[in-house]
């Protein structure tokens, strides 16, 4: 199905905003397949969607692992002497942060199926402007590249003859609570890098810009939208009644 | 036995048709510097990157020592073989300097007297003392790079594979980079060079394999030893 990108800005907005406000792990599951769905009629690679999700897995895990462990509720179904350690309120509430992680990655994945040249202009036509368009963009962009960043540093780690799976948690956690911060500072300074690359090649260098094409919105937007927003303004309703 | 042995390896990247490598056979012994050489796209570091594990061949097979290169881990692997890639941003992750020299003997369990030994002396011998507490990436490309094969051969791996090692280095530093090669492969540790400078791969290499479109189109073999003349 063709949409304006506006449109599945839309979607994704809709989709990630319920999967905020949702905590139950029977509604987010059916957010994800609804998601899922969406991606698919969008023939986005099924294969694909796996591959996004899997560096966000140690995360979900963790996530989950914390969640349940400190949220006890419900019936106990582990202990530990006085402490419970698995209780069925701490693991539908571990379900619900990992589902939640997984519906927001994957509505954004639908970010991905129009190129970023109409990202920018269906952003610019509605008046946000370019400058802060591209932002956005050039921010949704470095988001793999700071996934990559943190794959070549874990490689790089074990290419020191590091054997991340054999160091205990919590000297494995202590050294990456080292890296991280140069991490994020090596991305820091590769962004101002790019900052000069584009000032050096004339990003704004005339205050006006035209644009050669423009996106027009189709019924198939408009119905879509509409729907959307109904749906999603109708279920928010619903779940703080 | 070879220490590396590239049996019938094929390898194509994802998504992309034409494949890199179609039954590749070559093999890399212990104690001989071998430079990888060819044209830019032929393939040079994508088999450095299959023999240290970070690309797995889709045919054929890989062994290190005689064993599988898939039955080991990455960390397994990087004790065996240091390997310095051809962009040292990739591989520069600490803090300072000096930690990212120390990391692999700390992480590895070395004493404290023993890793600071060998930073002082790595730092010392690759003029990088004066920079122990700069932030990596801070540092020029050429500091960058030297920092990269430091941290490497504080590691004191079996064997090494310097991806372009040269590059950013001015004629006083490759010389010492040299110096310091030959002295490792005396010792009987031998390496892999991908280098397009031919002058430091004449005055290094023992053997000189030269690929063209993933194919070897001539290997030398072993001819002089490098190690001894140093």
């Amino acid at each position: 199905m063709k949409l304006d990108p506006r449109t599945k800005m839309v979607m994704v907005l809709c989709l990630s905003g319920l999967a905020l406000l949702y905590n139950t792990p029977g509604r987010l599951l059916l957010l994800l397949a609804v998601t899922v769905a969406l991606l698919l009629i969008f023939r986005f690679d099924p294969g694909a969607i796996g591959s996004y999700l899997k560096p966000f897995l140690s995360l979900m895990v963790f996530l989950f692992v914390i969640q349940f462990l400190f949220s006890p509720s419900g019936r106990v179904l582990l202990t530990a002497g006085p402490v419970h350690l698995v209780t069925t309120g701490g693991l539908l509430t571990g379900a619900g942060v990992v589902l939640r992680i997984m519906v927001v990655t994957a509505a954004a994945m639908l970010l991905t199926t129009f190129n970023a040249r109409d990202f920018i202009l269906g952003l610019v036509q509605w008046k946000v402007p370019y400058e802060l368009a591209f932002m956005v963009f050039i921010a949704l962009r470095f988001l793999p590249v700071f996934r990559d960043e943190l794959v070549n540093v874990v490689t790089a780690v074990q290419l020191r003859g590091i054997d991340l799976k054999k160091v205990p948690w919590g000297q494995k956690i202590a050294m990456y609570g080292r890296l991280l911060l140069p991490v994020i500072y090596g991305a820091m300074l590769k962004a101002q890098r790019l900052a000069v690359s584009m000032e050096a090649r004339g990003f704004r260098v005339y205050p006006r810009r035209t644009y050669l094409r423009r996106l027009e919105f189709s019924r198939a937007d408009y119905a879509v939208m509409l729907f959307f927003t109904a749906a999603s303004v109708a279920l928010m309703t619903l779940h703080f009644n | 036995m070879s220490f590396f042995e590239i049996d019938h390896v094929s390898f194509t990247f994802p998504r992309h048709d034409r494949p890199v490598f179609t039954e590749l056979n070559l093999h890399f012994d212990r104690a001989v510097i071998t430079a990888l050489v060819g044209p830019n796209g032929c393939g040079k570091t994508t088999l450095t990157k299959l023999m240290i594990g970070v690309l797995r061949p889709a045919g054929g097979e890989i062994r290190l020592d005689g064993r599988p290169l898939a039955e080991y881990s990455l960390g397994e692997i990087g004790r065996r073989v240091g390997y310095v890639f051809q962009n040292p941003d990739l591989q520069l992750f600490c803090g300072s300097v000096a930690e990212e020299v120390g990391f692999g003997p700390a992480n590895r369990g070395c004493q404290p007297e023993v890793v600071e030994e060998r930073v002082a002396f790595y730092l010392d011998y690759f003029e990088l003392k004066d920079y122990g507490g700069v932030f990596p990436l801070h540092l020029s490309q050429g500091e960058k790079q030297r920092l990269a094969i430091a941290a490497v051969l504080a590691n004191e791996p079996f064997f090494l594979i310097l991806d372009e090692p040269t590059v950013g280095l001015d004629a006083y530093r490759k010389r010492l980079l040299e110096d310091y090669l030959k002295k490792i492969a005396r010792s009987g540790r031998g390496m892999v060079l991908v280098s397009h400078d031919t002058a430091f791969v004449d005055r290094l290499a023992e053997r000189v394999v030269i690929l063209e479109n993933g194919r070897v189109i001539e290997d030398s073999g072993r001819k002089g030893k490098a190690a001894d003349e140093a």
